[in-house]
């Protein structure tokens, strides 16, 4: 077994499976709760288990697939897809993903094998932080405007500056109702594509793209996003599948507490407010950007960039594995509690109705009846 | 009273249009702007509304709120002058504000490309021919989204409108000449019944705009429904402390005879003939709605012309219930109907829905499908529409296929799942069914996993096995296992779920 295992798939013991169905758990009702992703919390968790960054990219990109195919299916039954978007989008993003499977395949390739893991997960840490930093903190500062009265939602500058530029042709999107040059939808693609290969969050990036670029609504973005989502992870899965990059028995751990997940996280969205859905989305991809940011001087010194002493390393690890579990467990508690909470209220309307308190009569009716 | 709307586009002569036909007639006529300006001045933020969706802003909470406000106002306006006179209203989405009043006359104004562009480059003399087309052509794309935002219609559905004028042919005052006569059909006459439908949306739009006055409950996203001064108020389960006030609120308006407040975060149509309480199929949509907290809207679905009104069935309840006892044309095969205006069945119905928490409202709609539909106010979150027993007069045979064709149409118009009360049970219900699929879907999970856990090296041989044919074919493997494996465990979790009520 050691043979295969190697430096490439680890060893599978009782507290990894049940640390990696957590994260698929977390992951999964993160996913259904604010629309996209999951990935940003399961790839980090499985590189904190042991799992090299490539493999975990791989087996997080495979378990999306399949969790794609059943989400956009549900999304399509509300018409929330708009395939044409998802389809022009797919195109590049397939070509993205092969390019970062590409330069990943090139960073891990040469040296030994102890250095290139590390260089590849440096590479994964730095785009992580960068481009989740810029996508939680516009998320906060949203969040800030729509509290303070200053603003209706989400910034549309960026719809509103390329819509002057008119590049053609420029097509109609009929089920997200907007209009977009056909090379702004080909360049989001592109980068979807490529972050999604890259660290597996293709949905934290195509999502906000979809809505501050394109200027669709949420909803159709994220049902779009799933879509488009069994492509890139269909795409994604077979080009890391001929590499051999995949775990099998991670992605059935992952299924395993992500498919239940996905759904209590989406029955957390009808009792929550809108506002509270993006603060508790922004702050777990905070907490998320700091595990990985904490991480990073530990691959530095690996690859012999940083003067440190090594001993320090399982304490930077463990306090990047502490900020990623308190984000997730954060996250999850708060769903929990929404999804809890919602659920006691529940029974308690149902009690009331049936201890025999009417809620018709005529004129105003007492508070207990509502 | 009569009322005309007159849905117009930019230079489309619309307002003249209008203008001129209320002139005729000797009725009001209302602009838009009027009602905006009035809205504005009410503290409703039309601009910013109008901005947020023109500029494909998405729209928030707040900003819906404001919105529902905003055309509850518009509604309280033009159904408060029309109870008084006879009113012409012209602006983008006339045709859609009042749905389901049987009297509304509802014209689309529209004018040929060449003729718009005239009229632009008259009123803005700087733009070029192709600037004025493009400016146009904006202008059009705007009022689309509009109307796709605030009534999640097709502002260009022809089936929308009762009369279309093109005025490439026709001056407008001939085509005002035209409507007149068209105006004075009998099928454009109010009714006793369809004036109380117009004094029901009425009170709808004064009681939602009073929850969205009051500072208790402002932040309250409400649907408010009446029916002959029943007034039917559903809110979110989260709201459930602010919506403690509503009743005290709404104690202040005029008209109401009862209120029905319910807890849902959405709505599930149930159409049938006639209702029964102690029905199976009742127990099965109650059933669904608590799974989904969802209220009911009960619509009694009539065929033909036996009812001239969809509101005239109902309208015994005024009698009933102490006011003036204006009428209705009544269907002649009605079965009896209860002291509250509804036949007995409906109305024992509906007390049922009360006690079980689960009221919405209910109606009576003759005429078949497409009377069906555009009686249906497609901006409401309806989640599911239920399609029971209708048709009863036909022979069996022909009532089945009837109804399977009402399903389809309804699924084909509405972008919300259409179904059965056979079906409901097991599309949304458990059942034995539903037993034997989820412990397949079991069996073969732990087959799946037991197989892949108890031969770990092979599986990770075969999948990171070196040579070019090995990875193709590993490859073509993993995309055909996942799937499966995610659509096995995926209808068992969904299940596992389904059977503790968490959907």
């Amino acid at each position: 077994m050691n043979e295969i295992l190697g430096h490439q798939f680890i060893e599978m013991t009782w507290s990894i499976a049940l640390q990696v169905m957590f994260l698929g758990f977390i992951g999964g009702m993160l996913s259904g709760f604010i629309g996209s992703g999951g990935a940003f919390f399961m790839t980090p968790g499985m590189m904190n288990l042991g799992v090299v960054g490539n493999v975990a990219v791989a087996s997080n990109i495979t378990h999306k697939f399949g969790k794609a195919l059943i989400g956009s299916r549900k999304h399509a039954e509300l018409g929330n897809v708009d395939k044409k978007l998802s389809v022009f989008m797919a195109i590049t993003g397939a070509i993205g993903i092969q390019l970062a499977a590409w330069l990943m395949d090139l960073m891990s390739g040469g040296g030994d094998a102890q250095e290139g893991g590390a260089g590849v997960d440096l590479y994964i840490s730095i785009v992580f932080v960068v481009v989740l930093s810029m996508v939680s903190l516009s998320m906060l500062k949203d969040i800030m405007n729509t509290r303070s009265g200053n603003g209706s939602g989400p910034s549309t500058k960026i719809v509103d500056f390329l819509s002057r530029f008119n590049l053609h042709p420029i097509i109609h999107f009929q089920v997200a109702d907007v209009r977009v040059s056909l090379w702004v939808v080909l360049f989001c693609g592109l980068a979807t594509g490529y972050l999604a290969g890259t660290i597996g969050v293709g949905g934290f990036i195509g999502v906000p793209a979809m809505i501050y670029v394109f200027g669709v609504s949420a909803s159709v973005a994220a049902g779009s996003e799933l879509f488009l989502a069994q492509f890139n992870g269909a795409f994604g899965a077979l080009t890391y599948a001929f590499k051999g990059m995949v775990d099998l028995r991670l992605v059935l751990l992952l299924f395993s507490g992500s498919l239940f997940g996905i759904y209590i996280g989406a029955y957390g969205t009808k009792v929550v407010k809108e506002i509270f859905i993006r603060m508790v989305t922004a702050l777990i991809i905070l907490l998320c950007v700091l595990s990985r940011l904490v991480n990073i001087p530990t691959y530095l010194q690996q690859l012999g960039y940083l003067d440190m002493d090594p001993s320090y390393n399982p304490y930077f690890n463990l306090a990047s594995k502490a900020l990623l579990y308190a984000s997730g467990i954060t996250g999850g508690a708060l769903i929990l509690f929404f999804v809890l909470k919602a659920y006691f209220q529940r029974r308690k309307i149902q009690t009331s109705l049936t201890t025999g308190v009417s809620s018709k009569q005529s004129g105003p009716i007492p508070e207990s009846s509502v | 009273m009569q009322i005309i709307c007159v849905s117009r586009g930019s230079f489309g002569y619309g307002n003249e249009l209008a203008v001129k036909l209320a002139q005729k007639l000797g009725y009001d006529c209302i602009a838009r702007e009027t009602l905006t300006d009035g809205a504005t001045d009410r503290g409703i933020p039309v601009g910013k509304i109008e901005s947020a969706v023109l500029k494909r802003h998405p729209i928030t909470e707040a900003l819906a709120l404001q919105m529902e406000l905003m055309k509850a106002f518009i509604c309280e306006q033009i159904c408060g002058r029309a109870l008084e006179k006879s009113v012409v209203y012209h602006g983008r989405t006339g045709h859609l504000v009042l749905p389901g009043i049987s009297h509304v006359l509802r014209i689309r104004a529209i004018a040929n490309d060449e003729e718009r562009i005239k009229m632009t480059l008259r009123r803005m003399p700087n733009l070029t021919r192709e600037k004025a087309k493009r400016y146009n052509d904006q202008v059009d794309e705007d009022r689309r989204r509009w109307v796709r935002t605030l009534y999640n219609a097709d502002w260009e559905d022809p089936s929308l409108y009762d009369v279309t004028i093109n005025f490439l042919n026709m001056t407008a005052e001939n085509s005002a000449s035209a409507l007149v006569s068209i105006a004075q059909l009998p099928e454009f006459k109010a009714t006793p019944a369809s004036m109380q439908a117009v004094q029901d949306r009425l009170l709808a739009s004064r009681c939602r705009l009073a929850i969205g006055r009051d500072d208790r409950t402002r932040e309250i996203g409400v649907t408010v429904k009446a029916d002959h001064g029943n007034v039917a108020v559903t809110y979110l389960p989260r709201q459930s402390k602010e919506a403690a006030f509503i009743p005290e609120v709404l104690g202040k308006i005029d008209g109401i005879q009862s209120i029905v407040c319910t807890v849902a975060t959405t709505n599930i149509l149930y159409i049938q003939e006639s209702f029964d309480p102690d029905a199976p199929s009742l127990e099965q949509v109650i059933q669904v709605a608590e799974k989904w907290n969802a209220s009911i809207e009960l619509i009694r679905l009539l065929e033909g012309k036996g009812a001239a009104a969809p509101e005239a069935v109902t309208a015994p309840a005024a009698a009933s219930s102490g006011r003036a006892a204006d009428g209705g044309i009544l269907d002649d095969a009605s079965p009896a109907l209860s002291h509250e205006g509804h036949p007995d069945g409906v109305a024992k119905t509906f007390d049922k829905l009360i006690q079980v928490g689960r009221a919405n409202t209910v109606r009576t709609i003759p005429g078949g499908a497409q009377k069906l539909l555009s009686s249906l106010n497609r901006s409401e979150q309806n989640s599911l529409v239920v399609v029971g027993d209708v048709f009863l007069a036909r022979e069996m045979s022909v009532r089945k296929r009837m109804r399977r064709d009402l399903i389809s149409f309804l699924a084909d118009h509405l972008k919300i799942p259409v179904i059965s009360t056979e079906d409901l049970k097991g599309q949304y219900l458990f059942g034995t069914k539903q037993w034997l699929h989820m412990a397949l879907c079991a069996v073969a999970t732990v087959a799946v996993y037991l197989a892949v856990f108890y031969n770990q090296e092979a599986v990770l041989q075969f999948t990171s096995a070196p040579g070019t044919g090995r990875r193709v074919l590993s490859a073509a493997l993993v995309a055909l296992f996942v799937p499966i494996v995610a659509w096995i465990y995926g209808s068992f979790s969904h299940y596992v779920l389904k059977l503790i009520k968490l959907e």
